[in-house]
């Protein structure tokens, strides 16, 4: 789906914070969505928990900055960190470059698996959200 | 011919005095990391002499070499000729100011802080799950990084200063707007005035940094001279713990990073290092140290203007604690522990934070 300019694939599920989440076998796959990515510019530094790591649902299990700016990644379920792209250790610009594909930032090893149907997903949820967000941050919140 | 620009009239004489040695280039970590010879001083000085005879003029295309320096002072440091190097490039940043070219992130910076407090435009600090008191016998003062950027070593510095029994209280402090000065932009006043203000009101007779350049900033801008003139003392927390018996013990092999702002700007070398060897006998100097440390690659701006040379130049440092075969590298400034820690790879074990969280740790185990 393609929303004023942004490109949010429909398959995905998408983290209030702008993070997309996309399951894969047993593991969910998560890396910033095309508004987040732009809104940021480049990006400098990703932090890339150890593997194992116990992530609990909607609280903060890593950074990602860009010059000034710093972005708290939020876990989208609960469970633990089962792998990172360290790709992004030396060359973090690849969220830059492909956010949906070679930039991506985290495995994750759900709890439940069932917890990503909470996350929003679907063309129409999508959209209503994103015409929000893009609303909210044009009056610069 | 009459002076065009203030670096002119203020730094002629030295410009010209640049003999190109190149000593400089040796030690700048802009270079080092880019290897490109007009970014180091020399580069910058045979820039400013070529503006100096009429041969070019400050523009934007100036912007990448001048606005890149970390301003760290290594150069001036092991100047021969006694250049003054980060306080021509501050001028000649002022003078690019004025004439409209400057790099968009300190212009970024610069409106920021017309209706922020905070250089990341923030709208709320960290309160470290505590009041403000109405008055102590000390402020501490955390800075913009250890308020909103590393605030793990702003709690552990506190809780240090708790547990030793000391009488304080943070302000709702501004940023010190030091950096403005460093980028080209004059002082904010309002911020000066409202971190004055909050401080004399505290009734307090010193304030403890958590941050070297906003110490040096508080002890030596003329804008902060009312503050010193109430007897107000300013000291970064290295100073501060330098005489307490502390009474921890690690058998770790601990290292130090000197900040350029606490080092080559300010001569405080030996306060952390007493501190330090105290608590670890296997304590390791790195290959640089003292004032021939290598610096971080965060000052002057540069971590947010040109990112990847930053994290590149922490790298570099970094290496250095893997030769050292450090456990444990310890810093007296939140910026270097900012960006070392971005530069930080995952296959490098060791544990980078400040001393004062070091400590904090020390004594939690200890209880």
């Amino acid at each position: 789906m393609e929303f004023q300019s942004y490109n949010m694939p429909d398959e995905l599920y998408y983290e209030p914070n702008h993070y997309w989440v996309r399951q894969e076998g047993d593991l969910l796959v998560m890396g910033m969505d095309d508004f987040a990515r732009k809104l940021a510019g480049q990006i400098v530094f990703v932090q890339l928990p150890e593997e194992g790591k116990a992530i609990k649902l909607g609280k903060k299990f890593a950074s990602v900055e860009s010059g000034k700016w710093l972005g708290k990644v939020y876990a989208p379920v609960n469970g633990e960190i089962a792998g990172v792209n360290e790709e992004l250790e030396t060359n973090p610009g690849l969220i830059n470059q492909d956010c949906y594909g070679a930039g991506w930032m985290y495995k994750i090893k759900p709890d439940d698996l069932g917890e990503v149907q909470n996350l929003l997903h679907g063309t129409e949820a999508v959209q209503k959200w994103l015409a929000a967000e893009i609303e909210k941050f044009a009056k610069g919140a | 011919m009459e002076a065009k620009y203030d670096f002119e009239r203020k730094y002629r004489e030295q410009i010209l005095r640049c003999s190109r040695c190149g000593f400089c280039q040796a030690v700048c970590p802009v270079y080092g990391a880019t290897l490109r010879p007009g970014l180091n001083a020399r580069g910058k000085m045979l820039l400013l002499k070529e503006v100096m005879d009429g041969r070019i003029d400050l523009s934007n295309e100036l912007i990448e070499t001048l606005f890149q320096c970390t301003t760290c002072a290594s150069c001036t440091h092991n100047c021969p000729s006694g250049v003054e190097v980060s306080e021509i490039i501050k001028v000649a940043r002022k003078d690019m100011v004025d004439i409209g070219s400057c790099h968009p992130a300190f212009t970024g910076m610069h409106d920021v802080l017309l209706h922020h407090d905070n250089i990341y435009a923030e709208d709320e600090a960290e309160d470290f799950g505590r009041g403000k008191k109405a008055t102590a016998r000390y402020v501490f003062f955390a800075g913009c990084v250890g308020l909103y950027r590393e605030t793990e070593a702003t709690e552990a510095a506190l809780g240090v200063l708790d547990k030793l029994g000391v009488d304080f209280t943070l302000i709702e402090e501004a940023c010190c707007a030091g950096v403005l000065e460093d980028v080209g932009f004059p002082m904010n006043d309002k911020l000066v005035e409202t971190n004055i203000e909050r401080i004399l009101a505290t009734g307090a007779e010193a304030v403890i940094t958590g941050c070297p350049y906003c110490a040096r900033t508080l002890n030596n801008k003329m804008q902060y001279a009312p503050l010193r003139a109430k007897g107000v003392i300013i000291m970064h927390i290295a100073q501060f713990l330098k005489d307490y018996d502390l009474g921890l013990h690690t058998d770790k092999k601990v290292t130090y990073h000197d900040p350029c702002d606490l080092g080559r700007h300010c001569g405080i070398y030996e306060e952390p290092r007493q501190t330090i060897r105290k608590l670890a006998p296997n304590f390791v100097e790195l290959p640089h140290h003292h004032a021939d440390a290598l610096c971080c690659g965060a000052g002057g701006g540069v971590r947010g203007a040109y990112a990847k040379n930053s994290i590149d130049m922490a790298r570099r440092r970094l290496k250095e604690v893997e030769e050292a075969g450090a456990e444990v590298v310890l810093t007296e400034c939140n910026s270097c522990v900012h960006n070392l820690g971005n530069a930080k790879l995952r296959k490098q074990k060791f544990t980078i934070c400040t001393t004062t969280q070091f400590i904090h740790d020390l004594m939690e185990e200890a209880e």
